[in-house]
């Protein structure tokens, strides 16, 4: 028997011994220009991974980045995102104005529009997909991104106007009754009576049902008093704030100016959708059979979990700038099975976080197709402000300063440190406006940018903080040690995957090299996770980060804002919500972003999260994809992108791809913002005249 | 025999509804839910997408609800994936795990049979280390290493297969092997240690010892009962092989049954879930009480009554 097992064991030694050598040879072979197979598709056909199979081809419906990417080739906006800034390019709509409040938008669409079935695209299809995407009975999870606009809200959560017996509403503020308003003088765009309605005084609304109202006047009497005999009138998709003026010019009615509101525009959310296939088909609208779309690309085929073909669509307004022929998804989200295809040349690009850790060193040096650019993303612990030794400001700021952030960074790869809130390297202008707030406003506390830039690392102070804070941090051997702070009352949680555990475990030796504080780690599944975080249960910290929705510091610092926000941290400063809501109805420029700086500073001062990069793109796509971008988002417009076959103009170093120009696709660009352009200069003439 | 498979049949029912009702309990335990993101939903969205499911009635309404679906076999739309519906799902992704996994069971017979045969034959020989080396490498190497090395090797150094994608014959080669590798592996070593037992036996020495020619002993004789284990191991094995194995679809990105069952779970696909749980359990209980069936052929002495 020992003579059998050890014959065995010696026939699998040399089994394995030649299969790994096998490996090794293949390994040292890929000294070569380019990360593996790069051929031009002959049929001008691009093949992209985009992610895990999409939940549904409503754009309406679907809400994550893999989807988003989808929908930009499917489906097209009033405005779409800039290739290289995401900022809103026109789209169906050619031009638009802004009214002087800043609450009102007029969106004039360009009369050559088209569905995917011939139709005309016009006003009234921009303002169902609107309302369509806030019906209750979709029950979509982006509806909150519309609520911007005037009864969004409470049509999408199906609340009600209080009429009196004679007919007028009950307004919000005092709820004494309205009289309907006359037309008013400072009318934006033509008169008409929704325009009137929308424009008036906000009317009060309640729950729609009785549970609901129930609910509310049995908390509030003075509400119970004024309820009282009074009518309810459900709020429906028609009192919301968007308006066909005509055929081809659409109006949007906010509650209070949002500047960032055209950026986000742009998302698939306020795409246009058919209303007769919808209406006919139901919920198998988006069978590859049935589906009408309304942008540069059609669906040609649909296999889940394979392949999602589209081709070229013949009826979209700008086809003559659609250079490719389709576009094949590969719904993938195993990041090696994809560098195999990628290597293979089976697979002509990735999208952002799609290098294993593993292969990063490698695929690095391909200058010509690994993009490595600052995204409009950020990583970041929650701390747990409410619950001690968290509820201890000192604490929290000893935490922050003990991580040193540089090689945090450097460990991570594809990450840049970060000690405000907002990204670094996205928003420039923001970040001037913040240079000078911050200036100002450290000066007037006796402090200079300089020490809040130490903010990156600094544990001496550190030390210095717990030590005040109640727990000394004495000098242990070589180290240090803190033994009288709670470690049973604070441990790091995070969602399971081996990027957050690496994290994790960094984060959790710098505090014990730095603090002499060894907490524990806790990994959870997604699902489980969530909820655990948002409802604040955890103890002390949690793994967060946030993508930005649109191209403005706002879609991160609204992250506070209200009671119920997404921050998970507990925290909620009325005072904050004024600054945020003052910033953004400020009509300036410069001087908004000056405001919502001075709101992050007050934000940062209460240090409820420990900021810790700013993330990377981290992708591949093959030197011959010219007019992809590694925007900050990763979103791309796809009637930009090509397929170049003279080898002599193709990418070079994607490091450089961001600021030199492409002329093919800055002439595109520039035709296509001249409608806009020129709107603006007429305006501007019009304005000298008065 | 014909009352004890319908008996048998007749246990399937129960046993298929209480899989379903033990799953259904653990998804509802599970924290978490199918339409929760990184971003926090606003409650009146929430409350929209619990009155569309009808996850605002009491529990017991809904697990009435799924109940009386299950019995008319309509699991109803996919929670994830709206507008499609869970019989439509695993009919569309059935087709691709079982294709892999038939081709792979196949070479997992032929390989395995070989070599279990070849080492009880030729005990204690070269033969004997080489082949049962060969299982003890399949059974230890798992297959999300074996499957990136073939990928490594076959598709990335060589380029002569595709490394990942369903597509063709050739997009076959790779996923087959990795998937049959630890079942040749079992069934080697099952058919070794079968035969080594039933050559001892009485009744192969009584047919030795009636002149029959050794072909004939071996295989009319001693392998009808040396396969038994293989049989009583092939029940559960290929309805787990055909209805999709998880680390091999993912690895070479193949859109079958475990790769979505697996996804499912992790997307609190409530309606997904308990189909493809109720079809798997199916599956394997039929898949036994065909292999319970098997053994009244393969030997005299089992018999039904």
């Amino acid at each position: 028997m020992q003579e059998f097992i050890g014959k065995s064991l010696a026939v699998s030694l040399i089994c394995c011994f030649v299969l790994l050598s096998m490996t090794g040879c293949i390994r040292s072979s890929a000294e070569q220009k380019y990360f593996g197979i790069v051929k031009v598709p002959s049929d001008n056909v691009l093949r992209y991974v985009t992610g895990s199979e999409p939940e549904s081809l409503d754009p309406q419906f679907v809400t994550g980045q893999p989807e988003a990417r989808i929908m930009m080739a499917l489906y097209e906006g009033l405005v779409e995102y800039h290739p290289i800034t995401m900022e809103p390019i026109p789209a169906i709509a050619e031009s638009w104005e802004i009214g002087p409040d800043g609450t009102e938008y007029l969106f004039h669409l360009r009369k050559n529009a088209k569905f995917s079935n011939g139709d005309p695209i016009t006003a009234k299809d921009v303002v169902f997909s609107f309302r369509r995407g806030l019906s209750p009975e979709l029950a979509s999870r982006n509806a909150n991104l519309a609520y911007y606009l005037k009864y969004a809200e409470a049509y999408n959560s199906a609340r009600a106007f209080v009429r009196n017996p004679d007919g007028s509403f009950l307004v919000k503020d005092g709820g004494a009754p309205a009289a309907e308003p006359a037309a008013k003088a400072d009318t934006f765009g033509p008169d008409s009576e929704f325009h009137r309605f929308i424009d008036a005084p906000e009317r009060l609304t309640v729950p729609g049902d009785e549970a609901g109202r129930k609910k509310l006047t049995d908390k509030d009497a003075k509400m119970k008093a004024l309820l009282e005999g009074k009518q309810f009138v459900p709020v429906r998709a028609e009192d919301v704030g968007i308006e066909a003026v005509d055929d081809h010019t659409v109006r949007l009615k906010l509650y209070q100016p949002a500047p960032f509101f055209l950026g986000l525009l742009a998302h698939q959310f306020f795409r246009v959708v058919h209303q007769p296939t919808i209406e006919k088909f139901g919920r198998a609208w988006t069978k590859p059979e049935n589906i009408v779309t309304s942008g540069p690309f059609r669906v040609a085929a649909h296999k889940p979990y394979d392949e999602l073909n589209t081709v070229k669509e013949p009826n979209y307004w700008d086809a003559a700038n659609v250079k490719l022929a389709g576009i094949d998804f590969y719904p993938l989200d195993e990041q090696t099975t994809m560098l195999n295809l990628y290597k293979a040349g089976e697979l002509d690009a990735t999208y952002n976080h799609t290098i294993p850790a593993a292969w990063n060193d490698t695929v690095k040096q391909f200058k010509a197709e690994y993009s490595l650019h600052p995204e409009v993303a950020v990583d970041y612990y929650s701390l747990s402000v409410k619950k001690p030794p968290m509820d201890n400001l000192k604490v929290r700021q000893a935490l922050s300063l003990a991580i040193d952030r540089e090689a945090l960074a450097q460990f991570q790869r594809t990450k840049k440190p970060l000690v405000d809130f907002t990204p670094e390297g996205i928003f420039p202008k923001y970040e001037e406006a913040r240079q000078k707030v911050y200036t100002e406003l450290l000066t007037q506390q006796g402090s200079s940018m300089a020490e809040w830039k130490a903010r990156i690392f600094d544990a001496e102070k550190a030390r210095k903080l717990m030590t005040e804070a109640g727990f000394p941090v004495q000098q242990a051997g070589s180290g240090w040690s803190t033994p009288s702070f709670p470690v049973d009352k604070v441990s790091i949680t995070y969602n399971t995957s081996e990027s957050n555990q690496k994290i994790a475990e960094f984060i959790q030796a710098q505090w014990k090299q730095n603090l002499g504080i060894t907490l524990p780690l806790k990994n959870m599944e997604f699902k489980t996770f969530l909820p655990y975080r948002s409802a604040v249960e955890y103890d002390g910290v949690v793994r967060n980060g946030w993508v930005g929705d649109y191209m403005d510091p706002f879609t991160f610092l609204n992250l506070f804002y209200s009671q119920q926000n997404d921050g998970a941290t507990g925290w909620w400063d009325p005072k904050y919500d004024k600054m945020l809501d003052d910033a953004n109805k400020e009509v300036d420029e410069m001087k908004r972003f000056e405001m919502l700086a001075t709101a992050e500073f007050y934000m940062m001062q209460q240090q409820i999260i420990v900021p810790l990069c700013t993330a990377g793109t981290s992708w591949v796509k093959k030197p011959f994809i010219k007019g992809m971008y590694p925007n900050p988002g990763t979103l791309h417009a796809w009637k930009f992108v090509y397929l170049e076959k003279d080898s002599a103009k193709w990418t070079k170093s994607m490091d450089d791809i961001m600021s030199e120009k492409d002329p093919a696709v800055t002439a595109q660009i520039d035709q296509l913002v001249a409608t806009q352009e020129a709107l603006k200069r007429s305006k501007a003439v019009e304005k000298t005249a008065e | 025999m014909l009352s004890f498979i319908l008996r048998r049949l007749l246990i399937i029912v129960p046993m298929a509804l209480l899989v379903v009702t033990v799953t259904w309990a653990l998804i509802r335990i599970a924290p978490g839910n199918f339409y929760s993101t990184e971003r926090t939903l606003p409650p009146a969205v929430e409350a929209n997408i619990k009155k569309k499911y009808g996850l605002d009635r009491p529990w017991y309404e809904q697990y009435g609800m799924m109940m009386l679906n299950i019995v008319k076999l309509d699991f109803g739309d996919s929670l994830r994936y709206p507008g499609q519906t869970v019989n439509e799902i695993i009919r569309r992704h059935l087709p691709y795990s079982a294709t892999i996994g038939f081709f792979a069971y196949i070479l997992a017979l032929l390989i395995g049979l070989t070599a279990g045969i070849i080492a009880a034959l030729k005990q204690n020989s070269i033969w004997d280390y080489g082949s049962m080396a060969l299982a003890m490498l399949g059974l230890s190497v798992p297959n999300f290493v074996l499957g990136p090395v073939l990928v490594l090797v076959f598709a990335l150094g060589l380029y002569l297969v595709p490394p990942s994608r369903w597509g063709g014959i050739s997009s076959l080669i790779l996923p087959v092997i990795t998937l049959s590798a630890i079942y040749a592996a079992y069934i080697a070593r099952l058919t070794r240690a079968g035969m080594l037992e039933v050559m001892r036996s009485d009744y192969v020495r009584t047919a030795r010892a009636k002149g029959l020619d050794e072909k004939t002993v071996l295989l009319k004789h001693a392998l009808r009962g040396g396969i038994i284990p293989v049989v009583s191991f092939t029940g559960p094995a290929l309805a787990g092989l055909l209805a999709g194995t998880v680390v091999v679809e993912k690895v070479f990105a193949i859109p079958g049954l475990g790769n979505i069952f697996i996804q499912s779970v992790f997307n609190r696909d409530e309606p997904l879930v308990l189909g493809i749980v109720a079809f798997i359990s199916i599956l394997i209980m039929i898949f036994n009480l065909a292999v319970d069936i098997s053994y009244g052929f393969l030997d005299p002495r089992i018999r039904y009554e």
